[in-house]
């Protein structure tokens, strides 16, 4: 018993508390804006928000007992599953859109775990892999593959922003594995000839989507108009913001989805530059010392998971930020931790869930 | 090497990519902030004024329009509180849905879903729609209740413009209606209020500067569903100013009832007989379409519809219009309104042209109310005296033509006096030879005839007066000494409107002053033109117009006002609009009243009273009414007999 809950208590000391700090903090962030969105309400959104926040910190502690050698285990299994999962949503959803399943009252969207699932089992691959083989090619075919099929299933659903987001973020995996510079050089240049074999695979809505974004000004009324509006309420805001519930664009609904994808421009027509820049340092923190932690764990497969939690934070938060500064297309990308909305923030909680773990139980690196 | 050699280099190659990667995001990461900066430091004041443009809706406020009020300050025309409904295309949607789904609320017919359906399709998104004016209270409550439920679609108060006379006094205050796109073209600066209605015709019209005020502006804050949140007024309409006509209500109903009734008695509607009659007849049925509410039983047992005409009634001091009759009238409120397409075509189809004023714009030959113009013109250029003499054997020959007076059986010899009396067309044939028409065009002229009044509406018909430069310049042909025979009565060429006569009368009574007429109401005496006629002549003229209805034989010695009210002068007029042809005469149809109502002579009477010291002049057209010692002169009398009864009571 005694031994038991020293190992509790050791436990409970290695937990990477100022991680789960930070997450705490942008999810506070998010209920606030939230709270704003709804025109000074907890409801329908901040107080979820928060509770779910809760709930996501909890599953985190949940994660850190249990022993990362058992992720390592279930990895092959739960990637399988999650391919399962894709397959038959595809059956379901039929030609329609089949992005989410309900479960319980509960919409949820299995695409976005799946990036964690596909992280577990290439982190897993790489770690089986003969030391020696890390520069031939060979070592790189399979992870190509078990990135391809569950990238095409999500595309399929139709689902292109999270497709792209997970084979980036997996991609990266092959990139800090060691893969070869030349064929990263190679893989670039046929990546860049077969965008033109991309566009004509796209949905109208999508391609609407990527013309909206080249020329947003042409549509006010149309796709155009979210952009517009977006750049108009972050521009507005200046260097300090309207303040707290003052910001007029999003009080008056000419800002769309401010409680999801918009929410970054809200923030920053109530805050400014300076609540969007300190935004953006409290995701540097998070995502830094996710990477920290991956040069202090000793196990291959514990520090490509983190380095693949990290750039799945990093993605979430660039593209969305891309978007509503009028960088890149809308694609829907949620602000981790910050939008509303479940699915993602069960995946972020996942992955700190699984790096926690990994901290707490992995061996510690020999120098 | 060994397994540990490979494991450290893995691990070197690792972290070495994975700081790459770390360096990489805080590269991205800084891309963003500068993008942010760019936005909203470098590029804020852009993104505020859009914010701005976003968040204010600039709004134009209609000012209040001023009001008109008679001479007694009873309300000719004002402003009631109305309800818009509007729908903004942007908002709502599908605009077809919201449509049908109003329809099933409030009352909207096929033609007003029609234009909104077709201003939604040509018109910008963003622009609100005039649905509906005058929401009635119960509507309004039935819409607050679901507003929910239709976005896009919005109320507002505003003022509704409405005439508590309504045909009454039509053809005075002309009406106000919506903007027209030419209106528009012609003052941009009215496109910012698509709801304002502007005066089309009457004094609305005439005084509309006076009366629009100037409008005011405020800022609506509305969100990006159209609907306002609040609302701040940076500058405040100024009221249009209101405006008193010297029109007296009282005198204006009663004589429009007695020019409508004419000789005829009013039939109750509601027996079988009568509406046999209205069964069987187009021409009533499109009269009582159009808002008709009287019929006429004539005397010799017909229905008929209430009389065309005009009349006006004029203070001759100081040229103040107290009533301005003219029927058919139609009533101003319908056109404030969006105007129906039904309630257009009733009034186009109503067979006498209610829209038409007869007072300004009804053209009349003069008949015989034209002879005094020719009496002075002769006595002026010494042609004639008070005792020049010319016999009337009942016609006048002229080379080949035969002239005939009225009377079949002439009036024996006769004087400038006695032919005024009893209408003696011969001896006008006579003296106006001997005067020729250049001298009558010039008496005609100075007495007002033959030219715009000036009064205060628009529409003002000019009328003819036909002479010598005249002829060859319209017709290329010269004047004939047989046109100035028929000129002589006020015939032929010789067109004038009911004003014209009114304010010829009114010269004529005041003798030094060429008096021009004013629907409002004029303070003090004003300074009218001297009149420039002898005074001679004109006591020889008035002498005659007395015995028009003092005479022993005057045309008008029936229908004389009492001595208590100083007594009347005047002048009858008939006017043969078509000769009775030999068909009629030998189907025995000789009078008026057998003929059809559009070949029946027109009726006329201008006069004033009292003889001393005359104060109101007054001119009577009855159209095919007959004749106007019985038809027209009884009306001007009752005319005359309620203005001089209501003075100095008012």
């Amino acid at each position: 018993m005694a031994a038991e809950n020293v190992t509790i208590f050791r436990t409970v000391l290695r937990i990477p508390w100022h991680i789960l700090l930070v997450a705490g903090v942008l999810v506070t962030v998010g209920a606030l804006a939230l709270y704003s969105a709804s025109e000074g309400s907890w409801t329908p959104w901040a107080g979820k928000h928060a509770v779910r926040g809760a709930v996501g910190a909890a599953m985190v502690l949940v994660l850190a007992f249990i022993d990362f050698r058992i992720l390592r285990i279930w990895a092959y299994p739960v990637y399988l599953l999650s391919i399962v999962v894709l397959i038959v949503l595809l059956g379901i959803g039929g030609g329609g859109v089949a992005r989410w399943i309900n479960i319980g009252g509960f919409t949820f969207q299995p695409s976005e775990p799946t990036k964690i699932a596909v992280l577990l089992a290439l982190a897993r691959y790489f770690d089986s892999q003969p030391l020696d083989k890390m520069r031939s090619i060979l070592t790189y075919l399979p992870p190509l593959v078990m990135i391809i099929v569950p990238f095409i299933l999500v595309v399929e659903q139709p689902d292109l922003g999270t497709a792209l987001a997970l084979a980036l973020g997996s991609l990266t995996l092959l990139f800090v594995a060691g893969l070869p510079w030349r064929y990263i050089l190679v893989s670039f240049i046929g990546l860049v000839a077969a965008v033109p074999v991309l566009w004509s695979q796209l949905h109208p809505y999508q391609k609407t989507r990527v013309m909206t974004f080249l020329d947003p000004e042409a549509d006010k009324l149309g796709a155009g108009y979210q952009i517009t509006q977006s750049k108009i309420a972050l521009g507005s805001g200046g260097l300090f913001g309207k303040g707290f519930l003052m910001g007029s664009q999003s009080q008056l609904n000419y800002l769309p989805e401010k409680q999801t994808d918009f929410v970054f421009t809200m923030i920053g027509e109530e805050f400014g530059l300076v609540g969007n820049l300190f935004i953006l340092g409290l995701y540097l923190l998070l995502i830094g010392s996710v990477l920290g932690i991956s040069y202090r764990v000793g196990s291959r497969f514990a520090q490509l998971t983190c380095i693949g939690v990290a750039m799945m934070l990093f993605l979430y938060v660039f593209v969305n930020v891309a978007m509503v500064t009028g960088l890149l297309p809308v694609v829907g990308a949620p602000l981790p931790l910050i939008s509303y909305g479940g699915t993602a923030m069960l995946t972020v909680f996942l992955g700190l869930g699984v790096v926690a773990s990994a901290v707490v139980h992995d061996r510690p690196a020999v120098e | 090497m060994s397994k540990k050699v490979k494991q450290k280099e893995n691990r070197r190659v690792t972290g070495r990519r994975t700081f790459l990667l770390g360096s990489g995001m805080l590269l991205a990461t800084s891309f963003l902030s500068g993008r942010l900066y760019q936005l909203q430091v470098a590029q804020n004041n852009r993104y505020k004024r859009l914010s701005d443009r976003n968040q204010f809706d600039w709004r134009v406020v209609p000012p209040r329009r001023g009001r008109l009020v008679d001479r007694q300050e009873r309300l000719l025309a004002g402003n009631a509180e109305s309800y818009l409904l509007h729908i903004t295309p942007l908002y709502a949607g599908d605009v077809d849905k919201s449509l049908a789904q109003l329809a099933s609320l409030i009352e909207l017919n096929d033609e007003v879903i029609g234009r909104v359906r077709e201003q939604a399709r040509k018109g910008p998104s963003f622009r609100p729609i005039l649905i509906r004016e005058s929401l009635t209270q119960r509507e309004l409550s039935t819409l607050a209740v679901r507003s929910a439920y239709l976005p896009g679609v919005t109320f507002e108060k505003s003022l509704r413009r409405i005439y508590p006379q309504g045909a009454l006094t039509g053809h005075v205050t002309g009406y106000v209606s919506p903007l027209t796109s030419r209106e528009i073209e012609e003052n941009s600066s009215l496109g910012d209020l698509p709801d304002l209605a502007t005066g089309k015709i009457g004094i609305e019209y005439a005084l509309e500067p006076e009366l629009r005020g100037t409008p005011g502006g405020e800022r609506v804050e509305v969100n990006a569903r159209g609907r306002p949140i609040r609302v701040f007024r940076d500058f405040e309409p100024e009221p249009g100013g209101d405006v008193k006509l010297a029109l007296d209500i009282g005198l204006q109903q009663h004589v429009t009832e007695i020019l409508r009734r004419g000789q005829s008695e009013p039939v109750d509607m509601a027996t079988a007989e009568v509406q046999r009659a209205i069964a069987g007849n187009r021409d009533l049925k499109l009269h009582l379409a159009s808002g008709e509410n009287m019929l006429l039983r004539d005397s010799i047992g017909n229905i008929t519809p209430p009389e065309s005409g005009a009349v006006v009634v004029m203070d001759i001091r100081n040229g103040e219009i107290l009533s301005m009759v003219s029927s058919p009238t139609y009533d101003p409120n319908v056109f404030t309104d969006r105007l129906l397409t039904r309630d257009w075509r009733r009034l186009n189809e109503h067979p006498r042209n209610p829209l038409l004023n007869r007072v300004t714009a009804g053209l009349y030959a003069p008949g015989s109310t034209f002879k005094m113009v020719v009496a002075l013109a002769a006595l002026e250029a010494g042609i004639i005296n008070e005792r020049t003499s010319f016999s009337c054997k009942g016609s006048m020959e002229l080379g080949n033509a035969t002239f005939h007076c009225w009377l079949e059986d002439g009036h024996g010899t006769v004087n400038v006096v006695r032919a005024l009396e009893r209408s003696c067309d011969v001896f006008f044939y006579e003296v106006a030879l001997k005067t020729g028409i250049q001298r009558i065009k010039a008496m005609a002229n100075k007495l007002g005839l033959g030219d715009v009044t000036g009064i205060d509406i628009p529409g003002e018909k000019q009328g003819i007066i036909p002479h010598h430069e005249w002829k060859l310049a319209t017709h290329g042909v010269v004047w004939t000494p047989g046109e100035t025979v028929v000129a002589s009565i006020g015939q032929g060429y010789v067109l004038v409107t009911p004003l014209q006569l009114a304010v010829m009368t009114a010269r004529l009574a005041s003798g030094t002053k060429a008096v021009t007429p004013s629907l409002q109401t004029v303070d003090g005496v004003p300074e009218f033109a001297e009149l420039d006629i002898s005074p001679a002549a004109l006591r020889i003229v008035h002498k005659g117009m007395f015995e028009v209805t003092n005479g022993s034989l005057g045309t008008a010695r029936a229908h004389n006002l009492p001595s208590r009210l100083g007594g009347m002068a005047g002048k009858t007029g008939t006017v043969q609009v078509k000769r009775i042809t030999k068909e009629q005469r030998e189907a025995g149809i000789t009078k008026n009243i057998e003929r059809p109502w559009k070949e029946r002579d027109h009726a006329l009477f201008v006069g004033y009273a009292p003889i001393k010291d005359p104060r109101y002049a007054v001119a009577v057209v009855v159209e095919h009414g007959g004749s106007g010692s019985s038809m027209a002169a009884p009306i001007a009398k009752a005319a005359l007999k309620r203005a001089l009864e209501t003075e100095g009571k008012a």
